[in-house]
């Protein structure tokens, strides 16, 4: 005990030197925990299931240009061309991709009429191919009858009759029990009604930075659009290999369009959390040398104040300090350092993050990282001071005896 | 040139006060040779520190070339230190990490000379040391000696008016502190004022002049009749 | 003195390598950190037309559900209805105004081995050019009278003047767009504004169009548009009845030479909504907003959040790394205490000191300086390859840059010496002469 005091008490004669590591080190807590509560936060949605069969999907664009063109034949020799086509599973056209940004959303509600809350949807065109197709899990209900399918004419405001939503959809329009969603007459566009045939477990919007992003629904439509997306599901491994196949397939059997924008699903995931990935690369980045700068930052000083120090430590130990009281006199002063700046640092991190909070509405804290990141810090402080403590534990005794 | 009246210097700590030096009145002459002896503690030290303006006093009068150096600032001091101080320390205080042409060339530096001018001096007291050959060597490859004579060197390159040393054969063997001590008699010859602390009586009685301090105080041990001493009354124990 | 003490700094750095090697390493990584995320910042934050930005005005009205406002914070909508830029359009109130709307089409160039292709567009009124000093090559904008008369015109940009045209002089040939035959009256130099102020709704640094046609070819249904479309009222069926809805779809931009003229029109936009207000349209509450680009892209938030945060962050890393740089001088400064009180017995001034080691201090900072403007190229490279060509345009160190990033590293270096230095001017010499 009196030699902590002593420690202690040679601490305070070097104060400025102490409360700069204790500082550092506070910082590098701070950093560090709200560093790693991000990345987890962008981790966590990274995996949110898309409820796609992403790894065997691409898409692509098709831009028709030809005045004299009829649509409906075409989209149907389209989809009987990609179906029969050896390798691919299944066909659909959709007016958007989930995950790429670009879509449509509507509201709907479980009463008609204008002053009514609605729920935001985002919408998927699609035929009775589309749950095979993507690759959805239908949990009740059914998937549309062929005959659902209607035509849609570019500019109409009217929707079909039925639809299929995500469990998601459906626990927003009946938080108490989703399971009951399904045959309920809702209400799109505030007036029309539309019921609820089939519920599939996830279906992930166009939008993954919206807070409803597993909100969606399918409506039986084929369109009318001089800007259509065709999604193509392809066996296990066979993706890469029919997509320039189709391309020129597509582009060869109709000259009034043009075929582009080849994706895979993978690709759009890809793009989709690009933002997310690099972030987290760049935090990660920043964690690990702000780490390794504070250590080093601490091994600098120490052997600063070891080389200082020589004389006295010789004298200790001539004066019959063991080697291993000489070193737990400099670990427990690097233990008083960090315990410093740990406390520092554990408001530092909670303050960092009320600010973050605040400013760029992230979710509070997990508290048992702040726990983590001080015991990361007292691993670091422990790591760093070992080498100086050891090269102080080898100073000779005879150094005392020496006059310069 | 060098007057002390009544000098009194307390190291103030929180509970203690400690006179190094009390009433300490003395008076040095251009060319004199002092010898400064006295036990460990007596304030030989402080009083050196003080003569070369690295240290300040408590009250008391202190003349150095007329000028009453209490009212002098800092960078007055440093000037005053610079031109007109040379330093030979015991333990040589050379800058490890600088050559011997780069330690002789510190105080030159302070001083403004030109490049030139500067060269010519540290080749010039290198070699009046003996050294000029070894002028890029670091101070770690000399002996103490060898060491020491560079200090010397280094005190002597601006023509100092006063020679303080502090122990200056402290560190050496007999042989090696013969070798400094006559080198510094040489320079004593030539002109430079030297006050010398040492505790070495043999060495003591080679300077023109010994004074003693004891608890603070000066007491003449011996006149050299060559001089003419003024001792002031109060310097009387 | 100053080049002694550079050679001062030099010995004593190289004699302690390590340490001034870990000082530099720290610096220059919170500089590289720091610079990097500032650039990106920076860039977004930028002003993509510095001499006009305080003449040109984005129009806002409140057309929105009275319900509930288009933003949770109660902005207005970030664009305007079909109706209501017509509207605004035909009054012609500023001295320049341009409605638009991005779209999209497919070139067919002549000859039969051609193939087509598909270009961004943009449909705007003729003052575009002149109000964004769009940059020509060839010929100009198409005229005023052009937009009332519906003319099939058409401006290019250079890359499709090249493809189209092999780079010749295109003004007067005609360009099959989605079917229909128009005239190049124009072809446009490099022209990439950043952020794309003039319309930032599919995302603030987006590249600019291919091919501008006259809005009205939209109404015409001669182009298709694309963009965002926020509706909150449903429309009846047709592209008519779309033109007539509640839906915003349109940027709408003006141009006013002062005050006057911005009071001027303030005023006539609140006339026009409170004679909307008369026939039952806009039941929300007074709303309109008339910014200039600056407030515009501040009021639109284009700075990602992701990218204050890192800056944020770089900051905090900075900042650690001079608490370090500090920690360490200090070290060695003192662990020169002895060199010190020698420099002060042969004359040194405490101001010599101070400015001997601050000289030193200032080195670490510059070596410190240049190797953060390395770790920022490379940090910049690095977002480039993490984020592709999302970051089109953002991770481009300039010059001012760049002597941000020496000064930022002197000064901060010049910081974390200041108390170190000082620390070391202050030794007292006497303690250190006697025998060490």
């Amino acid at each position: 005990m009196n030699e902590i005091a002593l420690i202690f008490r040679a601490l305070l004669r070097n104060k400025v030197g102490a409360i700069l590591i204790s500082l550092q080190i506070a910082l590098t807590l701070t950093i560090m925990v709200n560093a790693v509560f991000m990345m987890q936060e962008r981790h966590a949605q990274m995996q949110r299931p898309s409820g796609l069969d992403e790894a065997n999907l691409f898409y692509l664009s098709n831009t028709i240009f030809a005045t004299d063109y009829n649509q409906e034949v075409a989209l149907r020799d389209d989809l009987e061309l990609l179906r029969n086509t050896p390798g691919v599973v299944d066909a659909i056209q959709i007016n958007a991709i989930p995950l790429s940004g670009g879509g449509w959303s509507m509201g709907l509600q479980t009463e008609p009429g204008e002053n009514q809350s609605s729920a935001g949807v985002a919408v998927y065109m699609v035929d009775d191919h589309a749950i095979h197709t993507l690759g959805l899990e239908l949990l009740s209900g059914e998937n549309f009858a062929e005959t659902d399918i209607q035509w849609r004419e570019s500019g109409t405001t009217r929707w079909p009759a039925k639809t299929i939503v995500t469990q998601a959809m459906a626990k927003e329009l009946y938080p108490d029990d989703w399971q009951s969603a399904l045959g309920k007459t809702v209400y799109i566009s505030q007036t029309q009604p539309i019921q609820i045939i089939g519920i599939v477990r996830a279906l992930q919007a166009p939008w993954n930075g919206w807070n409803g992003v597993e909100r969606s629904m399918l409506v039986p439509y084929q369109m009318e659009t001089s800007n259509s997306r065709y999604m193509i599901r392809t066996e296990p491994g066979r993706r890469d290999e029919l997509m320039p196949i189709i391309e020129k397939a597509l582009a060869q059997s109709n000259k009034g369009r043009i075929i582009r924008g080849l994706r895979t699903m993978e690709e759009t995931r890809e793009r989709s959390y690009r933002g997310h990935n690099a972030v987290n690369k760049i935090l990660t980045t920043v964690v690990f040398t702000l780490t390794l700068i504070t250590g080093f930052g601490i091994v600098g000083l120490a052997m600063f104040s070891i080389n200082r120090r020589t004389k006295q430590i010789g004298t200790r130990r001539a004066l019959g300090a063991s080697r291993s009281q000489i070193m737990g006199y400099f670990l427990i002063e690097n233990l008083m350092i960090t315990t410093l700046g740990v406390v520092i640092g554990s408001a530092g991190a909670i303050g960092l993050n009320i600010w973050l909070v605040n400013t760029f509405t992230l979710s509070p804290i997990n508290p048992v990282l702040v726990v983590i990141g001080i015991a990361c810090i007292y691993l670091v402080g422990l790591l760093a001071v070992l080498y100086p403590a050891r090269k102080a534990a080898n100073i000779s005794p005879a150094i005392a005896t020496r006059t310069a | 040139m060098l007057s002390m009246t009544n000098i009194s210097k307390v190291f103030q700590t929180d509970e203690i006060q400690t006179h190094a030096l009390r009433d300490f009145s003395l008076q040095v002459n251009e060319g004199d040779f002092v010898s400064v002896t006295g036990p460990s503690g007596s304030g030989k030290t402080t009083f050196l520190n003080i003569a070369g303006l690295l240290e300040t006093f408590t009250s008391g009068s202190f003349l150095l070339d007329d000028i009453n150096v209490s009212g002098l600032n800092d960078k007055q001091r440093s000037r005053f230190r610079n031109e007109k101080i040379g330093f030979i320390f015991q333990s040589f205080n050379l800058i490890p990490d600088l050559n011997l042409f780069d330690n002789v060339d510190v105080p030159l530096r302070y001083l403004g000379l030109k490049g030139k001018e500067r060269k010519e001096r540290i080749e010039h007291h290198l070699d009046m040391v003996g050294l000029a050959s070894r002028m890029k060597h670091l101070p770690s490859q000399l002996s103490g000696g060898q060491q020491q004579r560079v200090a010397i060197a280094r005190a002597l390159a601006t023509h100092p008016r006063f020679l303080l040393a502090d122990e200056p054969t402290g560190n050496l063997d007999t042989h090696m502190a013969q070798s400094v001590m006559s080198l510094l008699e040489d320079i004593n010859t030539k002109g430079t004022t030297i006050i010398m602390v040492t505790h070495d009586n043999e060495l003591a009685k080679r300077a023109s002049r010994k004074i003693q301090i004891k608890d603070g105080r000066v007491s003449e041990l011996d006149k050299v009749i060559d001089h003419d001493i003024d001792v002031s009354p109060q310097a009387i124990a | 003195m100053f080049f002694y003490y550079l050679r001062m700094a030099k010995i004593s750095m190289v004699k302690h390598w390590g340490l001034s090697l870990l000082m530099i390493l720290a610096i220059g990584l919170g500089i590289g950190a720091a610079m990097t995320t500032i650039t990106v910042n920076y860039m977004m934050s930028a002003n993509p037309i510095p001499h006009k930005s305080n003449q040109l005005f984005n129009v806002q009205l409140d057309s929105w559900d009275v319900n509930e406002p288009y933003f949770d914070d109660g902005r207005p909508p970030a664009q305007l209805t079909y109706r209501d830029a017509m509207a605004l359009m035909d009054a012609r109130k500023a001295m320049r105004q341009t409605v638009q709307s991005q779209a999209n089409a497919v070139i067919e160039p002549e000859g039969d081995d051609s193939i087509p292709f598909q270009v961004s567009a943009r449909a705007n009124s003729a003052d575009f050019f002149t109000m964004f000093d769009v940059p020509f090559i060839y010929g100009g904008p198409w005229t005023r009278q052009a937009d009332e008369s519906k003319e099939q015109v058409v401006v290019i940009n250079s890359e499709i003047n090249q493809r189209v045209f092999g780079g010749e002089n295109s003004v007067g040939q005609t360009l099959k767009i989605a079917g229909f035959y128009y005239k190049v009256v124009g072809v446009i130099d490099y022209w990439n504004p950043l952020p794309r102020f003039y319309d930032i709704s599919t995302g603030a640094f987006n590249e600019t169009e291919e091919i501008f046609v006259p809005f009205s070819m939209i109404a015409e249904e001669k182009i298709n548009r694309s963009g965002n479309t926020n509706c909150w009222k449903p429309s009846g069926d047709g592209f008519e009845a779309f033109l007539n809805s509640e839906c915003v779809w349109t940027q709408f931009w003006v141009e006013l030479p002062d005050n006057q003229a911005w009071q001027e029109y303030n005023d006539f936009l609140t006339a026009y909504v409170q004679q909307q207000k008369a026939i039952g349209r806009f039941e929300r509450p007074l709303n309109n907003r008339l910014l200039n680009v600056m407030q515009w892209l501040e009021s639109m938030e284009v700075v990602e959040d992701d990218a204050v945060m890192m800056m944020a962050m770089s900051l905090m890393f900075l900042l650690v790394c001079l608490l370090n740089t500090v920690g360490l001088l200090l070290a060695k400064f003192l662990g020169k205490s002895g060199e010190i009180g020698i420099r002060q017995a042969l004359g040194a001034s405490r101001r010599d000191l101070f400015y001997q080691y601050l000289v030193e201090s200032g080195c670490i900072g510059v070596a410190g300086g240049l190797l953060g403007l390395l770790f920022a190229y490379l940090g910049l490279q690095g977002i480039d390859s993490l984020y592709g060509e999302m970051t089109r345009g953002l991770t481009e160190l300039d010059a001012t840059l760049v002597l941000s990033a020496i000064a930022l590293a002197i000064l901060s270096s010049l910081a974390a010496g200041l108390y170190p230095t000082w620390q070391a001017s202050k030794v007292q010499p006497s303690q250190q002469l006697k025998s060490q």
